[in-house]
């Protein structure tokens, strides 16, 4: 359960070009849901997204994680929580070029200094859920555009996190990829994850799955539809 | 500590891939960090190891010399003083010496002629002017002045002979045999035959050097009999020169004694100030480096700052990424620091300093050729930590906070492949 | 003034790390000013960002104090030819009156140093840092004592002339002369100052295993670990130095840094100090451990400072022991 109470985020406040990304959002979020956020470019979806994913703080109001008021926590903290209980799902996969699949997985893993061989098995294990064993050892370059998301989707489990986060899952996916990741989204729910997903695309808001969806325009909620 | 030692490996791995994937960029710092450490190392290696010589050769230099002044300058020592300092409680043996210069205009260079001790009489105490024995000369400069290494006597060397060193033997091209010509105080043309040539040993100054023989030396400079150069003076307890010079300076009021210790500490100075100035001078260049280093830390590529959004984005906290920076640096630091230490051995030790070598030893045309003994201490090596990679460090210190604190919702904002 | 690459070196070290401080110093008195971790404001984000590059800096000034100290004391030893009757770093330090207060200095900012390290370390547990002030304004104290050792060091390196006659390490600490407290120390008895220096440094160590196991006597412990660190100085130069040295008339603490001696020095000295700062350490955080969001964070911090100082006054112990037992000095 997160919950958002009147939640503001202000850029550059005070100069010429303060900007209002958000202005008083009041949201609570359940857990175990899939939940849709649309709304059009501009709309601060992303910023709300940074917000609950803990990256950033608000500028005013208040956020509460399964009961605990987050608002307040230095940057040191909101990481560690961030790292224990978000997934994060990029558009632009956001893979790191140059090493390989395994080792983009592990990436989130470093800081906390697990032991290697636990981490690799666990990285492998999760590598085999989505098929991508093989992709393993290949610099991420290499690989297809759906298979460098799945990898991302690895990388965001690595952690075990009870909430996965993903931003315009599909923008780069053509129809059967994209329904090959709303079946991973359904799989996640079946594991009892909270998900969270900002997207345009019909294919992914009109799907069953979906549990509700929540629209946002100029950094305000508006009414819900489902 | 095993979580905190495991997490150590974990970003000293990461930061060498992105090292390596970053080859391009980091070989031109990499490159000139290295070049800087090399040209400090060198010079503080030569000078080092050049001053470490002049004391091991001014170490076997007696230690005292007594000279005598006439209005200021040094003159000629009378016989007179040899019984008058040997009378001093404490003196255990005076000697007088015979030695100078001698400008070869043909060839713009100085040589330093010496009457070698005869053999035949060392270790006994002189009683005056046969009594001849060379030990060594303070010399004009930092070359120091002559240690024991001529085991040949004034016997062997004969009058109208002449031993010279290599550094003459190479500016005359001259070998064993052949006649060289000196042109005497009266004008007169002496020639003296080559007897031989000293062995180019580690000592500097054998390579200026020509042994000559009493009478020889004397005709050829017009020195009258009973007069030397100056006196070496040896005592019985070393703790008890100063005493004994103020005591020379009581009983002969012209006489100007030098204790072997002042010598030292005056070449002692000239190299510290002479490897000072290099650094002073060099201070530039390395200042110039640490701007380029802040620059290259600061102007992060697009590619850099993305993946530094990445990580953050994917759970490293600002902390992480300034740990990571600090390994990126070190492994720099460390390659450029052991690189240009080993390179400036090499140079200074095996190639005999190709590089500045007219800078740093002097300007005479017979400067010897010669090996340094590879000498390298504790305090250079952190001397030259401290005048290299921590200036380099707090360079990078900002920049890689700057770095760090990318904010982690950027990686959800970059748009664009 | 001397100009010598080492000395470069000194004077570039003690500007950096001078410069460094005031930065942070600067930027510390503006987070006492503005710090409001409830506020969301960018004026709190950008502080809190400030709070790393602070932490960073504070990490390399420690770093560059304890270098620095070794360099401090190397270039005094390879300055000695230039000084009549100096023999080693004793007698260099003393050509003015500004070498011994720049090193005592030195050591005291190397400890105030760690301290502060150590209570940032603690403070960064705590989700609502209870410390951030008294740790910035702790800062802002610290700041003067590494710009005064800045002035120190370099009034010491300018104000030096060659030739001045100094007294070396066999006058300044030799027994014979009694005057200054180099000299009163080596006077002291050697018999008594090993008593002194054992006892004192058993205590420790058992005030340090009793803490360590019952959480009790923290300041006790803290108290006696400074002691202690004093007690082991006046002892390596009343007694260990001469064992060390195989001569019963060289009192010399710098001595045993060089070659002759395997380097030995660097080894008491490393674990001496940080026995020191970490046995200190534990009474700068004791006061704190009411405070809640510190009350898990500091027992067993605490715990594992007065451990290492434990460990290190024991390998102290035992290194100065088994140079003891293989010296052929006999006293």
């Amino acid at each position: 359960m997160i919950e958002l109470v009147n939640v503001r985020k202000v850029f550059n406040a005070g100069r010429p070009a303060e900007f209002t990304a958000l202005s008083g959002v009041n949201l609570s979020i359940e857990s175990n849901k899939v939940t849709v956020l649309i709304g059009p470019s501009g709309s601060g979806k992303t910023t709300l997204l940074s917000i609950i994913g803990c990256m950033s703080r608000p500028t005013a109001g208040r956020v509460q994680l399964a009961g605990r008021e987050i608002t307040s926590l230095p940057e040191r903290f909101l990481t560690d929580i961030r790292r224990k209980t978000f997934g994060f799902i990029f558009q632009q996969h956001n893979l790191i070029k140059g090493i390989t699949a395994l080792e983009n997985v592990m990436l989130p893993a470093y800081p906390l200094g697990e032991r290697h061989v636990p981490l690799k098995q666990r990285a492998m294990k999760l590598m085999e859920d989505l098929h991508l064993s093989d992709k393993a050892e290949s610099k991420v370059e290499w690989l297809s555009g759906g298979e460098a998301q799945r990898v991302g989707i690895v990388r965001a489990l690595i952690n075990n996190p009870s909430t996965i986060i993903a931003d315009e899952p599909t923008a780069h996916l053509d129809t059967q990829l994209s329904h090959r990741f709303l079946g991973i989204v359904k799989r996640f729910k079946e594991e009892r994850k909270t998900v969270l997903i900002t997207t345009h695309d019909p294919l992914v808001y009109d799907d069953p799955v979906i549990d509700r969806i929540i629209r946002l325009r100029d950094g305000r909620l508006e009414v819900e539809r489902r | 500590m095993r979580e905190w030692i495991e997490k150590q490996k974990y970003i000293i791995d990461f930061t060498l891939s992105s090292l390596l994937r970053r080859k391009a960029k980091n070989i031109g710092l990499l490159a000139l960090y290295t070049l800087i450490v090399f040209i400090l190392a060198s010079v503080m290696f030569f000078t080092h190891a050049i001053k470490k010589e002049a004391s091991l050769i001014l170490d076997q230099s007696p230690e005292m010399i007594v000279q005598k002044l006439v209005a200021g300058r040094q003159d000629l020592v009378p016989l007179r003083f040899v019984e008058t300092v040997r009378g001093i409680r404490g003196v255990q043996a005076v000697r007088g010496r015979l030695w100078g210069y001698y400008f070869d205009p043909r060839f713009g260079a100085n040589y330093t002629l010496l009457v070698p001790p005869p053999t035949a009489q060392t270790g006994a105490a002189g009683n005056g002017s046969r009594r001849v024995m060379v030990e060594g000369e303070p010399d004009r400069n930092a070359e120091g002045s002559a240690g024991p290494l001529f085991d040949l006597g004034a016997d062997e060397i004969g009058v109208g002979s002449v031993v010279i060193g290599s550094g003459v033997a190479r500016v005359r091209e001259a070998g064993t045999g052949e006649l060289m010509l000196f042109r005497a105080y009266d004008g007169e043309i002496l020639p003296f035959r080559i007897k031989k040539i000293l062995p180019s040993s580690s000592q500097l100054v054998s390579s200026d050097l020509i042994l000559i023989d009493e009478a020889d030396f004397k005709r050829l400079f017009g020195i009258a009999d009973g007069l030397v150069t100056d006196l070496a003076v040896t005592v019985r307890n070393p703790t008890e020169l100063s005493t004994i010079a103020s005591k020379i300076t009581r009983r002969l009021p012209d006489a100007r004694p030098i204790i072997r210790d002042e010598i030292l500490r005056t070449y002692d100075s000239i190299f510290n100030w002479r490897g000072g100035m290099m650094i002073v001078i060099l201070s530039s260049a390395v200042l110039a480096f640490v701007i380029f280093a802040w620059d290259k830390a600061s102007g992060l590529s697009a590619g850099e700052r993305r993946e530094i959004g990445i990580l953050k984005a994917i759970g490293w906290e600002s902390s992480d990424i300034i740990l990571m920076k600090f390994w990126d640096g070190a492994v720099v630091s460390l390659t450029a620091f052991l690189s240009g230490v080993i390179l400036a051995y090499g140079h200074v030790f095996f190639t005999d300093s190709v590089v500045f070598e007219p800078a740093l030893k002097g300007w005479s045309t017979l400067y010897p050729r010669f090996k340094l003994i590879p000498f390298v201490s504790a305090e250079q090596v952190t001397t030259l930590f401290f005048l290299t990679v921590v200036p380099y460090s707090v360079a990078t210190i900002v920049p890689a906070w700057r770095a760090a604190t990318i904010d982690p919702d950027s990686a959800m904002r970059y748009t664009g492949e | 003034m001397i100009l010598h690459p080492t000395v470069i070196a000194n004077l570039l070290a003690s500007l950096t790390v001078s410069g460094m401080i005031l930065y942070s110093a600067y930027y510390g008195l503006q987070i006492v000013r503005h710090w409001d971790l409830s506020s969301g404001s960018e004026l709190q984000l950008t502080l809190e960002r400030r709070t790393y590059l602070i932490s960073t800096i504070l990490s390399y000034v420690f770093g560059l104090e304890l270098l620095s100290l070794f360099l401090y004391v190397f270039t005094a030893d390879s300055l000695c030819p230039l000084f009549v009757g100096a023999m080693c770093a004793a007698g260099t330090l003393n050509v003015n009156g500004f070498g011994y207060p720049a090193l005592l200095l030195k050591m005291f900012d190397f400890f105030l140093a760690g301290l502060w390290l150590i209570l940032n370390h603690a403070d960064n547990q705590a989700w609502d840092y209870p410390l951030i002030r008294k740790k910035y304004l702790l800062l802002v104290v610290i700041a003067p004592f590494i710009v005064g050792e800045m002035v120190l060091q370099c009034a010491y390196f300018l104000k030096m002339k060659a030739n001045v006659i100094t007294s070396c390490c066999g006058s300044l600490f030799s027994s014979e002369r009694v005057e200054g407290l180099g000299s009163e120390i080596a006077a002291l008895s050697p018999q008594t100052m090993l008593w002194m220096f054992y006892v004192s440094v058993a205590v420790t160590i058992v005030a340090g295993i009793h803490f360590y196991l019952r959480q009790r006597g923290g300041y006790l412990f803290s108290a006696l670990a400074i002691i202690t660190f004093f007690v082991s100085i006046v002892a390596i130069i009343s007694v260990i130095s001469l064992y060390i040295y195989e001569l019963p008339t060289h009192h010399c603490p710098f001595c045993v840094l060089q070659k002759e001696y395997h380097y030995v020095g660097y080894l008491l000295y490393l674990a001496l100090f940080g026995a020191l700062v970490s046995g200190g350490g534990v009474s700068a955080l004791i006061p704190f451990r009411t405070i809640e969001s510190l009350r898990t964070v500091i027992p067993a911090l605490v715990r594992k400072l007065a451990l290492a100082s434990v460990v290190l006054y024991s390998l102290f112990t035992a290194t100065v022991t088994y140079r003891i037992a293989v010296s052929h000095l006999i006293m």
